[in-house]
């Protein structure tokens, strides 16, 4: 990241390529998109994952590897600051520190990612010889990439039913051409969002707050889509007033986000269902920079002791009236 | 074993969210999100999350009961069928007319239509009403006046892209929670909103023109927007002059309601009615969306062709992102309109008064078809009391609680000589019947449901009955063949909508096969090829012209005095639906919401020595019930405001059954009540 004129800058400049697709680069992508960069993921393969992917435990702890891997590759598959490119190589990189231009083969391919649905017919057509095939069968495109090219007739049976299924727009087809593209800025993400967050006075954090708080319909469904989320040991309905709409702020939000923050997936999926589109990854992030210690002298995942500070701080109104 | 993920619609409002219900060994478990659906985009409000835990409640009706020495005895299905043809028929042979049918909101369109089949072709009369006649009657009167057609003129997913919403009378988040979330996404993105309720809502939290009316006022405030848009030039004169017919009337009616008269009647300052009326008249393309707050007065059709008037007048009718739209409160109560389980239509609006239309569905159906309009729902309460009505039959509603003035419903319907009710649980108007038939849910038969913006959507059979239980068209089946009709021989709901489409112009494109297909065509729909109507009267209005009406106001009906001092207005909680027959038997929105509350203004408390919590009676002309005071800002003082939810605190024993001239709907938002603390005493 580059500073102007000695000033701290929250507005990061140019992009950033990582290289290779495995844990490693995954983390660091998702680290640097986090900061706000713009990440483009670079991996030979036709999928990110690297060899952790086909692990069964990991030493020394003996844990399950893709328990550990899986929700990385979901989040770096759906960052709005990583961009993946896949089945590719790097061929040549020209310039300096911070002014960086890098040439990269893709390998041909017979899908174009942008336009596949992952309707799954180019796979379902007959093949010559499908014996040889039958393992790709009823998969996504991203098998069509796997197609052997020392066995494939080019009969273009593929092709025809890709044609039939997406007549507008079809993915298949010879897809080879040439293109040269800028690195792109990144966008402002959860982590921008947090970094000014993390910068502002407590004031001006729980007025950002509320203003989105002000959103909530109570629908509970932050909690009740939540992997992690154990009802039985945190129960959010006693965090607000009963009743009352929009709930009460922030009680009702941070007492979900203390609760799950160390073991968060972020996985998005309580944005997802949200009807109020709330920036709930964001809040549990914010819950896991702002030591929760601190603030509340607060144990992740013991709510009741993190109870007594949390209402202490944030005092829900004696009178009937006044709801955030 | 393995769940299954059956994609079904919300049985709660009208929104209309298509969810998946996940079923594993026979029980519906959980709700999960679907965000393919055009309208929930995977989002749910707390009632449609919860909308599996009721369906395996421990009393779900299992079996018929027939009344017999004061209690219910169990009875097989013939029994009861057989029991309740045999005094049908009886009671057909002497008057037909004898005989009023409550359809309901609640159930398909296929079962709707059936009901209304088997008044019109079975029985033999028009007297078939439902709910709508508590809710929308007088959109569907006033905008049938205006437009020619009396339904939501534009589509759910444009409310977030409309440049300026004008919000009256609904308060929406609560009660229709994904349009409501629609609005504030509109806000996000810089439009402007305008909120018009006398009750502070958590949508006029986020108005950026908030104006409160007095309850019964909104003819005078829109007749006022319309006085300032004409004076300060902002009306589109091109769409009047091209599109519109009865303009100078309006205009110079509107010419005698300038702000300051206007801000006497209602009370909302002269300043801000301009400012609004401005905001709405120059936005690109504005909004309207109005619910029962219009709806629910004794002048509600004169509200809404006010409504219509002002969208007319600003050119905001047959383009994207505008119109005139009322909110529908039930999941299925625009289907069961369109259905014509009404007592002057036919499906599709097609009136019984036209011998053409008559002629046509006598011929389809093969029978001779009563000519004069039925009875309407409060018609009908009003004749069981006077006794010419002698039997009613009522399909998945509850009057006893939804209606006005609930004394005088129990008198009503104890007068009858066989009243019948259908329906999942026993409510309050099924204990007092001489045969209750258990229907089922929505999770338990196939079918379709119209939503609000008029998009037929599909209802999914996701589990089995419960007990002996019998989806609600085969109960109607079955009945109709033991009367004798041989016009009953459906094999599926599907084979119901294909005569529906057969008969219905504006569904003639409809089928099971093309929900199947994943469609959700919004009517009118009139043949296969056409994907449906996104929005309404786009060149031109379903009459030919939008016909302005110069509308006067009148005051409500009932009026204050030194014994009833305050006006009480009625409505919904987020947190339940309606009478409460399902919501109340979920966990999670019971512990939100458990009983009734009448909101009442600090100073009207102080006045009157009442403190928050406190157990009040509040007294109308006609009842009294006891319940706890929340006192709050929300309602204006000299208002208060009662949830109708609750059975045990009913807001419907206060409310007054004064009717609307036109569209027979009770002035259910406005009567006179006095509140009693119990300290003083």
């Amino acid at each position: 990241m580059i500073a102007k004129s000695g000033e701290p800058s929250s507005a990061p400049v140019g992009a950033v390529l990582v290289l290779g697709g495995g844990v490693a680069g995954i983390q660091a992508a998702l680290d640097l998109a986090e900061a706000g960069q713009k990440v483009y993921l670079l991996e030979s393969r036709a999928s990110i994952g690297g060899t952790m992917a086909s692990l069964d435990k990991t030493f020394p702890t003996n844990d399950c590897a893709m328990c550990i891997l899986s929700p990385k590759l979901v989040q770096a598959g759906r960052h709005l600051n990583i961009e993946l490119i896949t089945y590719a190589d790097l061929e040549k990189v020209e310039g300096e520190a911070g002014r960086f231009r890098v040439r990269i083969k893709r390998k041909p391919r017979y899908v174009d990612p942008a336009k596949c649905t992952g309707c799954g017919d180019c796979a379902t057509v007959d093949v010559p010889d499908p014996a040889e095939l039958v393992e790709h069968r009823g998969e996504l495109w991203i098998r069509r990439l796997d197609i052997d090219e020392v066995k494939c007739t080019q009969c273009g049976d593929c092709v025809r039913a890709c044609r039939k299924e997406n007549p507008e727009a079809p993915a298949m087809g010879s897809v080879h051409h040439r293109q040269s593209e800028e690195a792109q800025p990144g966008r402002r993400t959860a982590g921008a969002d947090l970094r000014d967050l993390r910068n502002m006075d407590g004031a001006g954090r729980l007025a950002y707050w509320r203003r989105h708080m002000s959103r909530c319909i109570k629908c509970y469904g932050c909690r009740d889509v939540c992997p992690v989320f154990v009802e039985s040991e945190c129960r959010m309905e006693e965090w607000a007033r009963p009743g009352r709409l929009p709930p009460d702020a922030p009680l009702y939000h941070l007492a979900r986000a203390y609760y799950i923050a160390a073991r968060c997936t972020h996985c998005g999926y309580c944005e997802d269902v949200c009807p109020g589109d709330l920036p709930l990854r964001t809040l549990v992030d914010l819950v896991r920079h702002a030591d929760p210690g601190d603030l509340f002298e607060f144990v992740p995942g013991l709510p009741a002791a993190a109870g007594r500070r949390m209402r202490r701080a944030f005092p829900l109104p004696k009178k009937a009236e006044g709801t955030a | 074993m393995s769940p299954a993920f059956i994609l079904t619609t919300c049985p709660f409002c009208g929104c209309g969210c298509g969810f998946y219900l996940v079923v594993v060994n026979g029980r519906a478990v959980s709700v999960a999100p679907c965000f393919s659906d055009r309208v929930s985009r995977g989002g749910l409000c707390i009632k449609g999350r919860r909308a599996h835990e009721f369906i395996h409640s421990k009393d779900r009706l299992r079996v018929p009961l027939i009344r017999r020495n004061g209690g219910f005895a169990e009875a097989t299905w013939d029994e009861a069928l057989d029991f309740v043809a045999g005094k049908l028929s009886a009671i057909r042979s002497v008057s037909p007319d004898a005989v009023g049918l409550l359809s309901s909101a609640k159930c398909t369109n296929e079962e709707n239509y059936l009901m209304m089949k088997l008044a019109r072709a079975v029985i033999g009369t028009n007297n078939v009403d439902h709910c709508a006649r508590l809710c929308h009657a007088s959109t569907v009167a006033g905008l049938a006046a205006a437009f020619g057609s009396g339904a939501m003129t534009n589509s759910i997913p444009e409310v977030a892209e409309a440049d300026c919403i004008l919000v009256t009378g609904s308060n929406t988040i609560e009660q229709h929670p994904l349009i409501g979330t629609r609005v504030l996404e509109a806000k996000e993105r810089g439009a402007t909103l305008i909120v018009v309720d006398p009750r502070e809502t958590m949508l006029s939290d986020h108005a950026d023109i908030f104006l409160r009316q007095r309850p019964g006022t909104d003819v005078a405030w829109l007749n006022a927007f319309m006085n300032v848009i004409i004076a300060e030039d902002l009306h589109d004169k091109t769409f009047i002059a091209e599109r519109t017919e009865g303009f100078e009337e309006m205009a110079a009616l509107a010419g005698r309601y300038p702000p300051g008269r206007a801000a006497e009647i209602t009370g909302i300052p002269a300043g801000d009615l301009a400012a609004a009326a401005r905001a709405y008249a120059r936005a690109g393309s504005a909004m309207i969306l109005y619910s029962m707050g219009i709806t629910q007065h004794t002048s509600g059709t004169d509200n809404v062709k006010s409504v219509a008037n002002l969208a007319m007048l600003t050119g905001n009718v047959g383009k994207a992102c505008s119109g005139v739209n009322p909110l529908r409160g039930q999941n299925n109560v625009q289907g069961a309109c369109d259905m014509g389980a009404l007592p002057n239509v036919y499906s599709g609006y097609q009136r019984v008064a036209d011998p053409a239309a008559r002629a046509k569905f006598g011929r389809a159906w093969n029978a001779e078809l009563p000519e004069r309009p039925g009875l309407t729902l409060c018609e009908m309460m009003e004749a069981a009391a006077a006794g010419a009505l002698r039997a009613m039959y009522i399909m998945g509603e509850n009057p006893m609680v939804s209606d006005p003035d609930s004394n005088h419903v129990r008198r009503a319907l104890g007068s009858l000589d066989l009243l019948v009710v259908q329906d999942i649980f026993m409510s309050e108007t099924a204990a007092l019947a001489h045969v209750v038939l258990p229907g089922v849910c929505y999770a338990e038969k196939d079918g379709t449901f119209t939503n609000t913006d008029r998009s037929v959507l599909p209802v999914r059979k996701a589990l089995d009955a419960p007990g002996e239980a019998r989806a609600d068209w085969e109960i109607i089946r079955d009945l109709a063949r033991r009367l004798g009709s041989g016009a009953f021989s459906y094999a599926s709901p599907a084979a119901v909508m294909d005569e529906i489409a057969a008969t219905t112009p504006s569904y003639g494109g409809i089928s099971h096969a093309r929900l199947e297909a994943g469609e959700t065509p919004a009517w009118p729909c009139p043949d296969a090829r056409s994907a449906g109507t996104q929005f309404l009267h786009k060149d031109r209005f379903a009459r030919g012209r939008g016909l302005f009406h110069a509308v006067e106001y009148r005051p409500p009906a009932e009026e204050t005095d030194a014994e009833y001092p305050l006006i009480m207005t009625t409505g919904r909680t987020m947190f339940h639906y309606h009478t409460g027959t399902m919501t109340r038997r979920i966990g999670l929105l019971n512990h939100e919401v458990p009983a009734g509350y009448v909101e009442i203004h600090p100073l009207d408390a102080g006045r009157l020595k009442i403190a928050d919590g406190d157990t009040v009676d509040v007294a109308s002309r006609r009842g009294e019930i006891a319940i706890a005071a929340q006192v709050t800002e929300r309602v204006p003082e000299g208002t208060v405001f009662i949830p109708f939810h609750f059975a045990e605190a009913a807001a419907n024993v206060l409310t007054n059954r004064a009717l609307d001239p036109e569209a027979k709907i009770p002035g259910l938002k406005v009567c006179a009540v006095r509140v009693t603390g119990r300290n003083g005493r």
